[in-house]
């Protein structure tokens, strides 16, 4: 079995439930490899989670979400202004 | 014998010779005068009347030109007049076109700025959300909240992987 280092950013330590979680999703993708989480704390995501390892990015923070919607609402004040 | 008194008859010569040489050296003159007077005077008449039409014709001559001149005026005056209200219209056309341009270029720029307003306006309105979405979030945000999190939000991502993935090994 292959092991993959993953950095993890989140905005809290992650806990030994939270670990399991994120690598019951990452052996969803990659079942043949072993993951091994490179914890990294940044208060500025808010919640969530980023992922990254080789070119791979899966970045499901609050912020990047928060960033979305307010992308979303300012699209939609301009379409309803126009 | 009629007796004949010579001294009458003297003087009847002397009467029928003063009458001769009355008519002879007084008369005649006077009438040539008088003859002569009444043809000058004749004569200034013509020509008074001659001149008097030809004032006359010079007179009725003026008038026309007179006239002619009045009718020229007055079509002088209302080309003159046709001409100014003609240069009236189309200065108050150009005033108004001018006008509507200017209006025109305000209500663009007028809206230019309201369009930039609410657009800075929806910009605040989305910062202010976002400020305070976050400090709600700051506080609200849990270790066991953050385990739902990511729980959830990896699920999503990573059920959209595989979808994407499916797509592409279908390809």
């Amino acid at each position: 079995m292959k092991n993959e280092v993953v950095r993890v950013v989140t905005p809290l330590p992650l806990t030994e439930e939270q670990k399991e979680i994120i690598k019951k999703h990452l052996s969803r993708l990659s079942p043949q490899e072993d993951f091994t989480l490179q914890e990294e704390v940044d208060p500025s995501i808010l919640g969530g989670v980023i992922i990254a390892w080789g070119e791979t990015l899966i970045d499901c923070s609050v912020k990047t979400q928060l960033q979305k919607i307010k992308e979303r609402m300012l699209k939609e004040m301009l379409k309803e202004a126009s | 014998m009629i007796n004949v008194d010579w001294s009458i008859v003297f003087q009847i010569i002397n009467f029928i010779v003063l009458v001769l040489l009355l008519v002879r050296f007084l008369f005649k003159p006077a009438v040539q005068a008088l003859e002569s007077r009444s043809k000058h005077i004749e004569e200034q008449i013509s020509a008074a009347e001659a001149q008097k039409k030809a004032a006359e014709e010079l007179r009725i001559k003026l008038e026309e030109e007179e006239q002619k001149i009045q009718e020229k005026y007055l079509e002088m005056i209302e080309e003159a007049n046709k001409e100014a209200a003609k240069v009236k219209e189309d200065i108050i056309n150009e005033a108004y076109q001018e006008g509507e341009k200017i209006k025109k270029e305000y209500e663009k720029r007028a809206q230019k700025e309201i369009e930039k307003l609410f657009s800075q306006l929806r910009e605040e309105i989305v910062e202010i959300v976002e400020t305070v979405v976050v400090k709600i979030l700051n506080t609200q945000i849990t270790p066991e909240v953050q385990t739902q999190l990511i729980d959830r939000l990896l699920e999503e991502a990573v059920s959209q992987i595989e979808e994407q993935m499916e797509v592409s090994y279908e390809k």
